[in-house]
C-alpha cells in the first residue's frame, strides 16, 4: 500500500472493457530446410542424439520395471519410475539454448529434462571446467566409477550424467544425491538442474524463488519451472504465477531491478494428471495457454507450442528468453506432449483407448524428426541407426555400473548410522552469503527506528525496581528489529517479505523502520499467498541467498502446508547436503482473534524432521536467537507471540545488550531458580508460570524453578534434567492445545530419563482441545497461573487450603479423552 | 523421640560398609547437618550427616567395624531417652554401647505386618524418588502417610518416616527377604503391601520349620559353587573303563602291603596317579582360567574332594605327577584325615590345578561335578557296574569330567579321557612309564 499509488475512484469506477490479445497456438510452421540457417547439420543430429538417449534411458527403465530385464541384464527396481517416453522432443528443445547458469526445476516426470539439460551443458562447457566439476563432486565419487576408456572429457561427462542420474534412481550412494532423492527428485545443480519435485506443482513456487534470487542479486541466466498440465489445478501454482508478475516489479522496484521475474512457467501438457484428463474432464481452461491472460495484462506472453517438434520448442524458447532478457518476464508456455506409457508402470491405461495411443504412435517424436532429417538430406537412415546403437551401449554401460553393488553401493546405515542424521541440518554459521556490499538506502545510524531505540531503557525495571513504562522500555519487537536490521547491513543476500511488511512495518510493527533503510528488491510486500511466500524462500535459499519471510499468523501455516512440511524441511537432506536452506520463517501466534487466529502450532513444526523451531519470549532471547537463526544455514521456524511484542526484558538484569550476540538454538533457560518444583514453559505461557511461581511461594511456601524452553527443536535436556533431579516434580505448560502438544513429548522424555528421581508424574497444562473462543473467554481456554496451581494440587501434591477451580482430576482426564475433547 | 541412624545402602551391590571415623561421640549434642561418622565401601567414601537434632545417645559400632547396610549405627534423641529398641540384632558384629554394657539388649520390634497399609486396597502408591530414598535409608514405607496427589507417597513422606525412626530393622529386612520374590505386582513393579502380607500370611500353607543359620563353610561352598556355575561354561563328558586291571592289582598290593611296606592304596589313589601322569600333557586342563589368560601349570596339583561333617573340603596334593603311587596314597590319606579332624593347614586348601571327586563309593553311576574356579576341569569318579564286552562281563568304572569350555574344547578333553582310561586299563604299564 504505497502512498505513491493513488486509487482514484474516478478511474476505477469508469466503464470500459478488458481487451485480450490473440494467444498463439502451435503457430510454428517452419520446415527443416528453412531452419538450416539456424542450425548446422551437426546441431540437427545432436538434437536427435539427445532425444535418442532419453528414449533409450526411459525405455530401459520401462523394461526393468515391467519385465525385470534390459538387454539381457536382470534387475529389480522397487522404487518409482514416472517415465516421459514420447515427450523427448520437448525436453531437448527446451534445453537446447540453456547453459549451466539457467536453472530448471522439475516434476516427478523429469528424467528427460535432467538428461537434456545435462547434455546441453556438457556440449557448451569448457572441458577443463567440466572435468574439475566432476572431480570435485562428492570428492570425485561418481567420476571414479565412470572414468576410463572414453576418448575425451565430454564422453566422460555424458557417462557421468547418465550414471549419476541412474544410480540416483536406484538409490545408490554414488547417485547425484547419494540415493536420497531418487527418481522423482534427482538433480545436479552444477548443470543448473535444480530439484525435481514429487508434489504436483511443487516446483512452481520454488522456481519462482530461484528467479527472485537471480533478479534481486543480479545473477545471470533464467529459471524454468517445469510442471505438468494437471498442476494448473493447484493453488500454489497460481500463487507463483501471480507473484512472479506482481505490478510492483514494474511500478515500484528500483531502476536496474525493474520488470517481472526471469522465469518461464513451462507446462509440459500431456493432457492427463495420472488418469484425470485435464482437457475435457478436470480443468476448465480448454487450452492451457489461456491462463496467462488471466494473470497479467501482458498475458504472460503465453502460447501453446508443439512439444512434439524439437525445433518448434527451440523457436519458442528463443523468443521467450529474449522477452525475459528485456525484463518482461514472466512467461507462460503450454508445451503439448503425449506420454506413450502409463503415469507409472502400475497404470493399466483404463482411461484412454488403443486408438488414441495408436494415433499418437504415428506421431512418434523420434520417427517424425528423423524422417524430416533424412528427407532434408541432413542425415541417413544408417546414421540414425548408429545413434540408436550408441544410445543402447551408453545406457547398457550405465545400467551395469549402477546395479553393481561393489561400485554402486547403497548407503550403509548399519556401518554409518549417522549417514542421514548428519545431513538433516547443515549446521553452519555463515555471516553473509555473498561478499559484496549490502544495498541499503541510508546508513544504519540514520535509520529513524534505530535512533528511537537508542533512547529506550533496555531493562524492564528502573533502579528502584519499578517497571519502566511501555513507551520507554526496549520491547521484544525492538530485540527482533535490532537483529534483523543488523543482518540486512551485513549480508547483501538477505531478503525479507511477507504480507504488509513494507510501509506498514509488519502487522505487529517488528519491521517498522526497515522501509526507510531497504530498497524494494530486498524488502517488499508479498501477495496474500502463503504457499508462494514460503515456496519462493525455499527456491531463493537453495539458489544461494538468505531469506527472512513471515506468516502473519501461525494459523496460516496451513496455507503453506506443503511448502513448510515437504519443501523447506527436506531439501538439505534430500540433496545429500549439496543444498543449504538459510531461511528464517517468522510465525506470529495470535490472541484475541478467535479460532483461526490464535493457535500455537509449534508441535506440528516440531514433528517434521529437518526444521528447527524456536519460540523466544523475552527481548534478550528474541534478539539473541534471531541473530543465531539469521547466521545459520538451516531452516528455522521462528515463533513469536502477539501477547508480548511490547514486553520489556525482565530476566536478564544487565538488560538487552546493544551489541551483537548469539544465543545457541536448543538451550532452555532457567528464568527463576527454585528447589521444590520445576515449571517448564514453551512460549508466552512463561509469564503465567511466573505468576504461579509467585503464588506458590507466597501462599504455600513452595519454591518453583521456572524454565523457559526457548527452542523446542533442537532441545537440550540437561538443564531440565538437572532441575527435576533437584525438585522431583515438574509441570509443563504451553498455549498449544493439550493433545499431542510438544510438552507431552518433553514429559514423556523426562519420565524416561529421570524416572527414578520423580516424586510425582510430570503434569502437562495445555490449552483445551477446543476452538479458541473469543478474547473474553480465553481464560477458560488458555493455561492460566491458577491452572498451573490447580494442576499441582490435583496431580502432584494437594496444597493446603487450595480449592481448584479447573478440573485436573484423573476422572476428568479420562472423560475428556473418551469424548475426544 | 529417639531416631536411629542406619548404615545407608550405597548402591544395589553394597552389602556392608566400614566405619572409618567417628566425628561425634556418645553424649555429644548434634545439629542437623553435622557429620556423624565417615564410612567407606570398597569403591568410595562417604560422610553421614545428621538428619535430626538431639544428643548422640548410643553408638553401636566402632571405627573399623564392617557394618551391614541398614543396621542401626547410632541413636540420636533427647538425653535420657530409652534407645534399647534400636540396638542392632547382629550381636556378633555390634559393639555394645560403651557405658551400658551390662544392659541386656532387648528384642528388636518385629516388623508389624498387620500394620495398616498406606492404601485401603493394600497397594502402596509411591513415587520412584520416594522409593529410592526408602531403599537407601531403610525407611519402612508401610508407615508413610501419603501426602501426594491421589494418595501417593512422596519423598517428604519417607523423610517423615525416617525422622520418626520407623526404619526397617535387620530382622524385618530378613523377613522382607524371605518374602521373595518381592517382585511387586504394583504399577511398574512397585512392591505393594499385598505382595508382602499375602505371601507370608495368607498364601502359604502353615508349615513347621526350623531356621538354621548357615555355617561359614556352608556359605563359602554356596558362594563358590554358585559363582562357578554362574561364571563359566561348564559341560560334562561321561565315559567308563574296564577296572578289572586296577582291581586285581589293588587286591595284590593289599595282600602284600605289609610285606612291601606299602600303605593302603585305594582306588582313588590309582586314579589320582593316572590323572597326574596324563594331565600334565593337557595344558589347558591343568590350568587356571583368568579373564583373558590361561595359566598353565607345569606340575599337577590335584585337589582331592573330601566329604567332612562340616561340608565339602578340597585339600591339594601338590606335585602329584612327581610322586610315586605309594607317596600319593600316604599323602592323600594324611590330607583327608586332617580335613576330617579340622586340623588342615589352610594353605593346603588352595592351589589345586585340577580336582578329583569320588562319589562312586556311594553308588553313584554318573554325575556332573562342579568346577572349583579358576580351575578348568574336575574329574568325578563313579561306581562300578557290570558290563559285557564280546559276551564277557567286566567291571566298568564310570568317569565324569566337567570342563570349562571357555578354556578347552570338547575334543581335546575327550582325548584326555581316552588317554586316561587307557592308562587305567593298562595300569602296570603306566606304573613303569
Amino acid at each position: 500500500m504505497p502512498k505513491s499509488q493513488f486509487i482514484n475512484p474516478d478511474e476505477v469506477r469508469k466503464s470500459s472493457f478488458i481487451k485480450f490479445d490473440d494467444i498463439a497456438v502451435n503457430q510454428y510452421n517452419k520446415s527443416v530446410a528453412q531452419e538450416k540457417a539456424n542450425f548446422s547439420n551437426d546441431d540437427f543430429v545432436r538434437i536427435y542424439r539427445d532425444m535418442a538417449i532419453i528414449r533409450e534411458f526411459e525405455g530401459m527403465l520401462l523394461d526393468i520395471k515391467t519385465v525385470g530385464e534390459y538387454n539381457g541384464i536382470s534387475y529389480n527396481n522397487p522404487g518409482p519410475a514416472h517415465l516421459s517416453l514420447g515427450q523427448e522432443a520437448s525436453a531437448v528443445g527446451q534445453a537446447y539454448l540453456l547453459d549451466q547458469n539457467d536453472n530448471i526445476f522439475g516434476s516427478h516426470r523429469s528424467h528427460g529434462e535432467i538428461l537434456a539439460k545435462g547434455l546441453s551443458c556438457i556440449y557448451k562447457m569448457d572441458n577443463d571446467e567440466l572435468y574439475s566439476l566432476m572431480k570435485n563432486y562428492f570428492g570425485g565419487a561418481i567420476l571414479k566409477v565412470v572414468e576410463g576408456g572414453q576418448k575425451d572429457v565430454k564422453e566422460i561427462a555424458i557417462d557421468f550424467l547418465i550414471y549419476g542420474a541412474l544410480a540416483e534412481i536406484f538409490a545408490r550412494e554414488t547417485g547425484f544425491n547419494k540415493g536420497l532423492g531418487g527418481s522423482m527428485h534427482a538433480f545436479f545443480t552444477d548443470f543448473g538442474i535444480y530439484p525435481n519435485n514429487a508434489i504436483v506443482g511443487g516446483s512452481a513456487t520454488i522456481a519462482m524463488g530461484g528467479a527472485l534470487y537471480k533478479k534481486a542479486n543480479k545473477k545471470e541466466g533464467i529459471v524454468i519451472s517445469n510442471v505438468g498440465d494437471a498442476s494448473m489445478g493447484c493453488g500454489p501454482v497460481w500463487e507463483a504465477l501471480n507473484m512472479a508478475a506482481m505490478d510492483q516489479f514494474t511500478l515500484l522496484w528500483e531502476e536496474g531491478y525493474k520488470g517481472g521475474l526471469p522465469i518461464i512457467f513451462n507446462f509440459f501438457n500431456n493432457f492427463y494428471g495420472m488418469g484425470g484428463q485435464t482437457f475435457g474432464e478436470t480443468m476448465a481452461y480448454n487450452i492451457l495457454a489461456r491462463v496467462g491472460a488471466g494473470v497479467h495484462p501482458n498475458q504472460l506472453h503465453a502460447e501453446r507450442v508443439d512439444g512434439n517438434n524439437p525445433l518448434a520448442v527451440i523457436d519458442a524458447m528463443k523468443r521467450k528468453i529474449d522477452i525475459i532478457k528485456n525484463n518482461n518476464g514472466p512467461v507462460l508456455l503450454d508445451t503439448i506432449v503425449y506420454r506413450m506409457t502409463g503415469h507409472s508402470p502400475s497404470d493399466s491405461g483404463s482411461y484412454r483407448t488403443k486408438d488414441e495411443l495408436d494415433a499418437w504412435e504415428r506421431h512418434d517424436v523420434l520417427k517424425e524428426y528423423s524422417g524430416k532429417l533424412i528427407e532434408s538430406k541432413i542425415t541417413k537412415q544408417s546414421e540414425i541407426e548408429e545413434i540408436g546403437e550408441y544410445a543402447k551401449k551408453l545406457i547398457t554401460k550405465a545400467l551395469k555400473l549402477s546395479i553393481d553393488d561393489n561400485v554402486s553401493p547403497r548407503m550403509n546405515l548399519v556401518k554409518q548410522p549417522d549417514a542421514i542424521e548428519s545431513i538433516m541440518y547443515s549446521e553452519e554459521n555463515i555471516e553473509k552469503m555473498h561478499q559484496d556490499e549490502p544495498k541499503t538506502l541510508i546508513p544504519l545510524d540514520e535509520n529513524p527506528r534505530v535512533a528511537q531505540i537508542k533512547k529506550k531503557v533496555r531493562y524492564a525495571f528502573d533502579q528502584n525496581g519499578n517497571p519502566v513504562s511501555k513507551n520507554r522500555v526496549f520491547q521484544l519487537r525492538d530485540g527482533l528489529f535490532e537483529a534483523i536490521i543488523h543482518k540486512f547491513y551485513t549480508d547483501p543476500s538477505l531478503i525479507a517479505y511477507g504480507e504488509d511488511n513494507r510501509d506498514w512495518g509488519g502487522a505487529f510493527a517488528v519491521y517498522r523502520g526497515l522501509t526507510e533503510s531497504l530498497p524494494y528488491h530486498r524488502f517488499f510486500n508479498a501477495p496474500i499467498s502463503e504457499a508462494a511466500i514460503v515456496g519462493s524462500a525455499v527456491g531463493y535459499a537453495m539458489s544461494g541467498g538468505r531469506a527472512l519471510i513471515e506468516l502473519m499468523y501461525c494459523d496460516f501455516i496451513g496455507r503453506a502446508g506443503d511448502e513448510v512440511f515437504n519443501q523447506l524441511s527436506k531439501w538439505q537432506s534430500m540433496s545429500a547436503g549439496v543444498l543449504k536452506m538459510p531461511v528464517v520463517l517468522r510465525v506470529s501466534v495470535g490472541s484475541k482473534y478467535g479460532a483461526q487466529h490464535s493457535q500455537d502450532w509449534t508441535s506440528m513444526i516440531a514433528h517434521i524432521p529437518g526444521l528447527k523451531c524456536v519460540f523466544p519470549v523475552t527481548p534478550y532471547d528474541a534478539k539473541g536467537l534471531m541473530n543465531t537463526a539469521l547466521a545459520g544455514s538451516d531452516p528455522v521456524v521462528f515463533f513469536e507471540s502477539q501477547r508480548i511484542y511490547d514486553i520489556g526484558e525482565q530476566f536478564h538484569k544487565e538488560g538487552v545488550p546493544e551489541e551483537y550476540y548469539e544465543i545457541p538454538l536448543g538451550e532452555p533457560d532457567v528464568k527463576k531458580e527454585g528447589g521444590d518444583i520445576t515449571i517448564l514453559t514453551i512460549g508466552a505461557t512463561l509469564y503465567r508460570a511466573m505468576e504461579a511461581a509467585d503464588v506458590l511461594q507466597s501462599q504455600y511456601g513452595i519454591s518453583a524453578e521456572v524454565i523457559d524452553a526457548r527452542s523446542i527443536v533442537p532441545f537440550n535436556y540437561d538443564a531440565v534434567i538437572k532441575s527435576v533431579k533437584k525438585t522431583g516434580k515438574i509441570v509443563l505448560a504451553s498455549d498449544a492445545c493439550e493433545r499431542n502438544s510438544f510438552i507431552k513429548n518433553i514429559a514423556a522424555n523426562i519420565t524416561e530419563l529421570v524416572f527414578d528421581y520423580l516424586d510425582a508424574p510430570p503434569v502437562c497444562v495445555g490449552a483445551r482441545n477446543w476452538i479458541t473462543p473469543a478474547y473474553e473467554l480465553e481464560s477458560e481456554f488458555f493455561p492460566q497461573a491458577d491452572w498451573i496451581i490447580d494442576a499441582i494440587s490435583d496431580k502432584i501434591m494437594p496444597l493446603k487450603g487450595h480449592v481448584s477451580k479447573s478440573n485436573f482430576t484423573e476422572t476428568e482426564q479420562l472423560r475428556r479423552n473418551k469424548k475426544g475433547v | 523421640m529417639a531416631t536411629a541412624v542406619i548404615m545407608p545402602k550405597q548402591g544395589q551391590s553394597v552389602e556392608s560398609c566400614i566405619i572409618t571415623k567417628w566425628h561425634k561421640k556418645q553424649g555429644d549434642k548434634i545439629k542437623k547437618g553435622d557429620i556423624l561418622f565417615s564410612y567407606e565401601t570398597d569403591k568410595a567414601s562417604f560422610d553421614e550427616e545428621a538428619k535430626t537434632e538431639g544428643t548422640l545417645l548410643a553408638v553401636f559400632f566402632e571405627e573399623g567395624d564392617d557394618v551391614e547396610c541398614l543396621l542401626n549405627v547410632c541413636v540420636i534423641g533427647d538425653e535420657g531417652e530409652d534407645y534399647t529398641e534400636f540396638m542392632p540384632q547382629n550381636k556378633d558384629m555390634a559393639a555394645q554401647p560403651q557405658e551400658q554394657k551390662e544392659q541386656a539388649p532387648s528384642e528388636a520390634p518385629q516388623p508389624v505386618l498387620e500394620q495398616a497399609p498406606a492404601q485401603k486396597d493394600g497397594f502402596i502408591k509411591i513415587s520412584p524418588r520416594a522409593r529410592a530414598l526408602a531403599d537407601k535409608s531403610g525407611a519402612d514405607i508401610r508407615f508413610a502417610v501419603p501426602s501426594g496427589a491421589n494418595e501417593r507417597v512422596m519423598e517428604r513422606d519417607v523423610q517423615n518416616v525416617i525422622e520418626q525412626g520407623k526404619l526397617v530393622t535387620s530382622a524385618a529386612a530378613e523377613q522382607y527377604a524371605q518374602m521373595q520374590p518381592i517382585s511387586g505386582t504394583g504399577i511398574g513393579g512397585r512392591v505393594v503391601t499385598a505382595d508382602l502380607t499375602e505371601t507370608v500370611a495368607e498364601k502359604l500353607p502353615i508349615a513347621e520349620f526350623k531356621e538354621v543359620k548357615l555355617s561359614n563353610i556352608r556359605r563359602i561352598i554356596a558362594k563358590t559353587m554358585h559363582d562357578s556355575l554362574a561364571n563359566s561354561a561348564q559341560l560334562t563328558l561321561n565315559t567308563s573303563f574296564d577296572a578289572s586291571g586296577i582291581l586285581s592289582l589293588r587286591k595284590k598290593l593289599k595282600e602284600n602291603a605289609e610285606q612291601l611296606g606299602l600303605p593302603n592304596i585305594t582306588i582313588n589313589d590309582f586314579i589320582t596317579f593316572a590323572v597326574s601322569r596324563v594331565l600334565v600333557r593337557y595344558k589347558d586342563l591343568n590350568a587356571h582360567f583368568q579373564d583373558d589368560t590361561i595359566k598353565q601349570f607345569t606340575n599337577a596339583n590335584i585337589g582331592i574332594a573330601c566329604d567332612t561333617e562340616r561340608g565339602l573340603m578340597v585339600p591339594t596334593l601338590f606335585g602329584a605327577n612327581l610322586l610315586s603311587l605309594a607317596e600319593i596314597a600316604s599323602k592323600s590319606k594324611a590330607l583327608t584325615t586332617a580335613c576330617k579332624e579340622g586340623t588342615i593347614n589352610p594353605d593346603l586348601l588352595s592351589g589345586a590345578t585340577f580336582t578329583i571327586t569320588n562319589l562312586g563309593t556311594l553308588g553313584v553311576e554318573s554325575f556332573t561335578p562342579v568346577i572349583n574356579p579358576p580351575q578348568t576341569g574336575i574329574l568325578g569318579v563313579c561306581g562300578i557296574t557290570e558290563r559285557t564286552k564280546n559276551g564277557v562281563s567286566y567291571p566298568a568304572m564310570g568317569l565324569s569330567i566337567t570342563f570349562d569350555h571357555r578354556a578347552i574344547d570338547g575334543a581335546p578333553c575327550a582325548r584326555f579321557m581316552q588317554e586316561l582310561t587307557q592308562a587305567l586299563e593298562n595300569f602296570s604299564l603306566a606304573l613303569m612309564a
